[in-house]
């Protein structure tokens, strides 16, 4: 039993919990739950509890000590805590199990509350400032515009984050590049609460991490659906395209997005924004 | 809707991206403890500090300058020094100062600001860590040991008290092998994995609190609050105790909190590293339970007198 206790038992913890950071580094699903510059972290931390795994299957724990029947270390949990420790410490596996593929709930969303402003969102994110318009600085045949670098779809749509508009709502210069041009975005629809002056107002919304999907919190656009919608399931992925405005309503300039279609798609790579 | 709503696959995707923030921190800080173990030798630490108390305190606030270290690290690798002869004062003042006085968490705290008197935030945190925790270090001076260790924590300690997980236990300087490198390195690996498992207990009881808080209480309810600036202040530790984030990139959280006055930020950033959730667990690995919620008023006490002190400049 000591044996057991002593040595296979922590090291068949160590081999869990190196398999849950390797499976979720190795899979992709990292992404998920961590800004890129933390993922290293994981990898290298499923590879050293690894290590130490092997370590104390093969080598145990220090001899004279604990590896023996004769271990009288003062601060040794009697049988029963030391078992209770290890179910506690193979929560993770189990929780690795039930954890969702497609991020939080809408319970979530609302105990977090949906921003549709850029308050709830760091500087950090901000989209850089254009350098310059086309109409700000007058380009000669064979120079580059701005507006070549700006993403766009197979479709020939801009490619926009929530984040672009929610920024563009509040900074002219950055809302010249999208507004009356037909842009796509992706996110999840949250359709449960249809609002605005028509009552068909949903909100497209991402997820914005600073560090881990632990401090996560949604941020949102408002789109207008189009009429003939038919119904999609509350928090689906969608992929939306159509006309952004930028009303003045409720005291500041929101960032409205008039739906030409909405389809449902698959998550994306990275379903967080950063 | 009701203000607590638990779903278990919420919870699951939030406690798994703590788990994965903190793994890597965790395992560092054992690493560095298992060196710490095999390689340095107890009189090497004494030659390191001052001989006068105080000043040994004060200099150990300043340590996270040259040694940072997150607050789940700190916890392993002063436990480790407590053994090697590390007096309890300086271990406090170490473990409380390094989660904020440090070169990452002044660069983060100025990144996270920097629309929002970024100068004046970073300086004060700073300047508010240190003082915190030279303050506590000083006050553990005067108590006893056996009121503020846990029995076993230092070598001589009477102790037949059980705590933590403890399967495999700590190691002599050289692992019980030998004195080869190899032989050393296993003993690095072994003190290593012990202290890890340790602790990892501890931090899986604190994510599943700081899990449950952040998926099912509805944190509308705290937002009201955001105008009174007691009151604020009050909240913002109190939310920074139950998220328990990491410190050094909880300063972007901080400064999402735009509703909150200047001085509620400050005091989440001063308190959150010093004391959360998580952190009344790792406590417990090497402190008493008495001693850790007496840590625990003080500081909540001494952080909200000086933000307080600091709302009235309106800044």
């Amino acid at each position: 039993m000591t044996q057991l206790l002593n040595r296979w038992f922590p090291s068949l913890t160590l081999a869990c919990w190196s398999g849950i950071l390797l499976y979720f580094s190795i899979s992709g699903r990292l992404a998920a739950f961590l800004l890129p510059a933390f993922r290293p972290g994981v990898t290298i931390a499923g590879a050293i509890l690894l290590v130490f795994a092997a370590g104390m299957a093969f080598a145990g724990p220090a001899p004279a000590c604990c590896a023996d029947n004769a271990c009288e270390h003062p601060a040794v949990r009697p049988i029963g805590g030391r078992l209770l420790a290890f179910a506690a410490l193979l929560l993770p596996l189990l929780l690795a199990v039930e954890c969702p593929r497609a991020g939080f709930g809408v319970t979530v969303l609302q105990n977090r509350g949906v921003a549709t402003d850029t308050a709830g969102i760091s500087a950090k994110a901000r989209p850089p400032a254009q350098a310059a318009t086309p109409a700000q600085t007058p380009t000669t045949a064979g120079e580059s515009t701005p507006d070549q670098f700006i993403p766009k779809t197979a479709s020939g749509a801009i490619a926009v984050s929530v984040i672009d508009l929610l920024y563009a709502a509040q900074d002219p210069t950055l809302r010249v590049d999208f507004d009356g041009k037909t842009v796509e975005v992706i996110g999840q629809l949250m359709a449960q609460k249809l609002a605005g002056p028509k009552n068909n107002r949903a909100k497209v919304v991402r997820m914005f991490m600073t560090c881990c999907a632990a401090d996560a919190r949604p941020i949102a656009a408002l789109v207008e659906l189009p009429d003939a919608k038919a119904p999609i399931p509350e928090l689906s992925w969608v992929r939306i395209t159509g006309k952004p405005a930028f009303p003045f309503e409720g005291g500041r300039t929101i960032a409205v997005l008039k739906a030409d279609s909405i389809a449902v798609t698959e998550p994306p790579e990275e379903t967080m924004l950063y | 809707m009701a203000w607590f709503s638990f779903h278990f696959s919420d919870f699951a995707f939030s406690f798994l991206s703590i788990l994965f923030e903190g793994v890597p921190f965790l395992l560092l800080g054992s690493l560095i403890s298992g060196t710490v173990e095999v390689f340095l030798p107890p009189a090497t630490l004494a030659r390191l500090l001052p001989r006068n108390p105080t000043a040994a305190v004060l200099l150990s606030g300043l340590m996270g300058g040259v040694f940072p270290m997150c607050e789940c690290g700190a916890v392993v690798v002063i436990r480790r020094f407590l053994s090697k002869g590390l007096p309890p004062a300086c271990a406090v003042t170490y473990m409380l100062a390094a989660p904020i006085v440090s070169p990452l968490v002044a660069i983060s705290t100025f990144a996270a600001f920097r629309a929002q008197n970024p100068w004046v935030m970073t300086s004060l945190r700073l300047i508010f860590g240190y003082m915190i925790a030279v303050a506590a270090g000083l006050l553990v001076q005067r108590l006893p040991v056996s009121f503020v260790l846990q029995p076993g924590v230092l070598p001589q300690a009477p102790a037949p008290e059980r705590t933590g997980l403890r399967f495999a236990a700590a190691v002599d300087e050289t692992g019980g092998t030998g004195n080869g490198i190899g032989s050393r390195l296993l003993g690095v690996v072994r003190a290593a994995t012990s202290d890890f498992l340790d602790v990892a207990l501890f931090f899986v009881i604190g994510a599943t609190v700081a899990a449950t808080f952040n998926t099912a209480v509805d944190q509308a309810v705290v937002q009201p609050m955001a105008g009174n600036s007691v009151l604020a202040i009050l909240i913002m530790m109190g939310l920074a105790g139950a998220m328990a984030l990491c410190s050094s990139t909880d300063a972007f959280i901080a400064a999402s909190f735009t509703a909150f006055p200047f001085a509620a930020k400050l005091a989440f950033l001063v308190f959150g590293p010093v004391f959360d959730a998580k952190l009344y667990f790792l406590y417990g690995l090497v402190y008493r339970r008495k001693f850790i919620v007496l840590l625990a008023v003080g500081l909540f006490v001494a952080i909200a007198l000086m933000c307080l002190r600091i709302s009235v400049l309106a800044l």
